[in-house]
């Protein structure tokens, strides 16, 4: 990642830790500005809509940061568990472990 | 020093006025007083009325505050393509001045390839970027390097203050800066309060002994000659709408400006009045007060100020429409510099300062605190998206502060490529200069910000905005929604299936229904990606009429069209009419990868003070899976390199891989290009506004100019590197790409035939025939059967409002 890329994920890790998500997802859209195919920044975008409970977005963001992330497995498997929590939670218990299979490596 | 101006806040004014003040005044008025006291209740009623005229006035919405509009702000990082043309024109956006020393916030100057820049402090919501002094290094146009100024510090990313692009105006087209007390210099004070008022700080709203002076004057010579009202009844003047001069309105003044004291603090007071105070026009728009003033006159904040020009904005408040520094620089003067007088007679400056302030030129600029309005059809974009969130009342009296998705660099470009290209268009066609029009949108891949939109030849021309409104039918820019509908079902069909481009009879709605190829020629089996790249009609319509017209309606629909669409056999060639900005929103979701992004032209809205009321934040959804749309792409990847697209060769730098689509319609009314780099998606769209055919193909017109566009544009490469799921295979003697675990191997039958007769034929069609094929309906008989035309016609006058932000999705 490009130093200002380096520097707003930081700085969004730090909104998010801190329950500024709307802060943090305005600097992780910064970040996706300057790199778009960064797999990494829709994955923390992902997770920051999770956290606050915009599931279906949270969903649609980790399947994006997936279809960039090529070999990336971790990040990869990280995208599946975040799929996997919003599957489970909106019912869809055979979905979630096909996801848990996922994230889990498998 | 010069002489204070002596202050008596009069902490507790509460001492009632009206009695006292009035025993100042003359027999008349004391004999007014006495009436009024005699007339009783209904004078008591009378001053409580005014009494909540004057609070209603004053502290109700005492100023309608203006939307104000931003570009997008300019992020400066180490790595970025940045000319020192592209951050020139930028700074000269925002107002910077070139300046060696820096003095202040909003200077730069600029070395060779090195820019030294003061930046302005700016607050976004979601963080402060502080006033910093830059040290910038744009060797061959991009940011080498970006450091603090003093200590060197490298810095890994600023953000500059973002450039007014447009103000939505209050009803009565009033604009305003408003300055808070703290903020009005003192020397403006004390030179108005000279001027004006100079018992400002001493009387209780109404100056008797003034009054009477003026009305000696007045009587003596018959008519209006002197005023003598003070700040507080010029304020209150203004909470009328009109300007009479009666007696009875006179009175009312009085009264309410004593009132007004009465409740007010002085400070407060001579605050609303510095804003309040109208000081010229321009055009249409009322300048009032003294922030917007010294933008309008100087273009500089009032802090900026010197002595003369303190003085003219003083001096012209007494009539500014007579003394209009524009039309009568010498009346004007002439007020200047006896205010400057009246300034070093009250020791506000010395009596050398004054000598030097009256030889100076008045040095008022055109075209200050004026938005550029260079961007009609990005606003138009921007009001649309706004109409569907905010009253209209809103808009144009809250103060709310919108940051849009414009890059001007981007559009800059865009601007400029129209500009060249058109000319040479009509050229080519022999018709008159001005003939053709167009349109182009730019967003980006991966979020669907909007970042540029021309709606015309001319792009400073606020008219009809082609981008939003040319609802025209799209040609074969439909081709790659029907193949990548296919696609995403790869159970049936891989780049390599046969498919039939074999003649079409079909009866709807009782006529009969015969497409053809743009060269009369059918090609038999072909494979399905053949079929894309050389845009074969046929082909196309069976492998549509096999997927079923209403689901690629639907479908269309899915991947962005907003409006609905009418599900007959003649869509499939393109009889369906969008606007260039749904368009692109199709394209977008093609060149994302499958993920719709909605489109967004603004980013934020802030209210007056700074708090976010709406937040329009990047929202995703998978409309279509990642692998079919990556099929789709290497299609239309294709269409550039060896279909009908081939001219972008040229005309790109090499290594700039794109991917795209020519359209043309019957008889080559509508000329399109749409397609997609990797971080960019452009539309573009060449025709006549009388509709009528003009000669040009998708190739010889739209290309050309998105060809132009992309070409300058600072945009990256499409991604060959395929999703996960995605193997290329050997087939046809090409690595053909399929989806993991489908067929995908076997060839298409007729698909071994050399693409090479179809080129020669259609290079030998003539040198007006295009290299695309067009929506081959024959005129009159064979088109779309004329009911549906009226009722699609029908559905689009109703449909006029269609918002292309009508997305549901947008979370926050």
């Amino acid at each position: 990642m490009a130093p200002a890329v380096e520097a707003l994920a930081a700085r969004a890790d730090q909104q998010r830790q801190t329950g500024d998500y709307a802060g943090a997802a305005a600097t992780l859209e910064r970040a996706l500005r300057i790199e778009p195919r960064q797999a990494y920044l829709w994955n923390r975008l992902a997770r920051v809509r999770l956290e606050q409970g915009q599931g279906t977005q949270a969903s649609n963001l980790a399947a994006r940061s997936n279809a960039l992330a090529g070999a990336q497995p971790e990040l990869k498997q990280n995208n599946w568990d975040i799929i996997a929590t919003i599957r489970r939670q909106s019912g869809d218990i055979e979905g979630a472990v096909e996801a848990e299979r996922r994230a889990a490596g498998g | 020093m010069p002489k204070q101006i002596k202050r008596h806040p009069r902490p507790a004014r509460r001492r009632r006025p009206p009695k006292e003040g009035i025993g100042f005044v003359g027999f008349a008025v004391r004999a007014l007083v006495l009436v009024v006291l005699g007339a009783g209740l209904a004078a008591g009623l009378y001053g409580i009325h005014l009494d909540k005229v004057v609070r209603a006035k004053f502290e109700g919405k005492r100023w309608a505050l203006p939307a104000r509009v931003y570009a997008r702000p300019l992020e400066i990082y180490t790595g970025r393509s940045l000319s020192v043309a592209e951050l020139e024109g930028e700074l000269g956006r925002l107002g910077y001045r070139d300046d060696p020393q820096l003095a202040r916030p909003g200077t730069y100057h600029i070395q060779g390839e090195r820019a030294a820049i003061r930046t302005r402090a700016f607050r976004y919501w979601d963080g402060y970027e502080p006033e910093r002094y830059l040290s910038v290094d744009l060797s061959g146009g991009m940011v080498r390097d970006v450091a603090d100024g003093g200590d060197a510090t490298p810095l890994a990313l600023v953000r500059l203050d973002p450039a007014l692009i447009a103000s939505i105006y209050p009803t009565h087209n009033e604009d305003r800066v408003l300055l808070r007390r703290e903020q009005l210099p003192p020397r403006l004070v004390k030179t108005l309060l000279a001027v004006e008022d100079r018992k400002f700080y001493q009387h209780h709203g109404v100056d008797p002994k003034g009054i009477l002076r003026a009305a000696y004057e007045n009587l003596r010579a018959g008519r209006t000659v002197q005023g003598a009202s003070t700040l507080t009844q010029q304020l209150v003047k203004n909470f009328y709408l009109t300007q009479e001069r009666t007696l009875e309105r006179k009175l009312n003044e009085a009264y309410m400006a004593v009132l007004l004291d009465r409740r007010y603090d002085k400070d407060e007071i001579l605050t609303a009045y510095a804003n309040e105070v109208y000081l010229g026009q321009d055009g249409n728009r009322a300048i009032h007060g003294f922030g917007l003033a010294s933008r309008f006159y100087f273009k500089r904040d009032i802090d900026e100020l010197d002595i003369p020009q303190t003085a003219m904005l003083v001096g012209i408040l007494k009539g500014p429409s007579e003394l209009n520094p524009f039309r009568k620089p010498e009346r004007v003067t002439e007020r200047r510099n006896l205010v400057i007088d009246l300034m070093a007679h009250h020791r506000i400056i010395s009596k050398a300062e004054a000598e030097q302030a009256k030889q100076a030129p008045l040095g008022v600029v055109e075209g200050g605190a004026r938005p550029s309005g260079e961007y009609p059809a990005f606003i138009q974009l921007v009001r649309r998206q706004l109409r569907r969130d905010y009253r209209e009342e809103d808009l144009r009296s809250e103060g709310l502060r919108i940051f849009t998705t414009l890059d001007p660099l981007t559009q800059a470009h865009v601007e400029a490529a129209v500009r060249a290209r058109l000319p040479k268009l009509d050229r080519t066609r022999r018709l008159p200069a001005g003939t053709l029009e167009t349109a182009a949108v730019v967003t980006s891949v991966a979020q669907g910000e909007v970042l540029a939109v021309v709606g015309g030849r001319d792009p400073e021309y606020a008219g009809f905005n082609r981008a939003l409104d040319a609802v025209r039918p799209i040609g074969s820019l439909i081709k790659p929604v029907i193949y990548l509908k296919a696609l995403s079902q790869p159970q049936r069909y891989s780049l390599v299936t046969p498919i039939q481009d074999k003649p079409v009879n079909l009866r709807v709605a009782g006529v009969m229904w015969r497409p053809k190829n743009y060269d009369h020629s059918v090609h038999g089996t072909v494979p399905l990606y053949r079929a894309l790249v050389k845009s074969y009609n046929l082909a196309t319509v069976n492998l549509g009429l096999d997927l079923g017209v209403s689901e690629v309606a639907a479908f269309l629909r899915d991947l962005g069209a907003v409006r609905d669409i009418d599900a007959v056999p003649a869509m499939l060639l393109g009889s369906v009419s969008l606007p260039p900005v749904e368009v692109a929103q199709a394209y977008q979701t093609i060149a994302a990868g499958g993920f719709r992004a909605p489109l967004r032209a603004i980013r934020e809205v802030l209210d007056a003070s700074g708090r976010p009321l709406n937040r329009y934040p990047l929202a995703v959804e998978s409309v279509v899976p990642a692998e079919a749309a990556y099929l789709t792409q290497w299609a239309m990847r294709r269409v550039v390199t060896q279909g009908t697209a081939t001219w972008l060769n040229k005309r790109l730098p090499s290594g700039l891989t794109v991917a795209g689509k020519t359209g043309t319609t019957n008889d080559m009314r509508d000329s399109w290009f749409a397609g997609f780099s990797g971080d960019k998606v452009v539309v573009s769209w060449v025709g006549r506004d009388d509709n009528k055919p003009m000669g040009l193909s998708g190739s010889t017109g739209a290309l050309r100019v998105w060809g132009d566009i992309m070409a300058s544009l600072d945009t990256q490469p499409l991604d060959a590197g395929a999703p996960d799921g995605v193997v290329a295979s050997g087939a046809c003697g090409q690595r053909v790409p399929y989806i993991d675990g489908y067929a995908g191997s076997a060839c298409g039958g007729g698909g071994g035939r050399s693409s090479a007769p179809a080129v020669a034929a259609q290079a030998g069609a003539g040198a007006a025939a295009p290299a695309d094929p067009v929506v081959a309906q024959d005129a009159g008989r064979a088109a779309a059967p004329p009911p549906r035309s009226r009722q699609e016609r029908k559905d689009r006058t109703q449909q006029r409002e269609v918002s292309p932000f009508l997305s549901d999705f947008y979370g926050n």
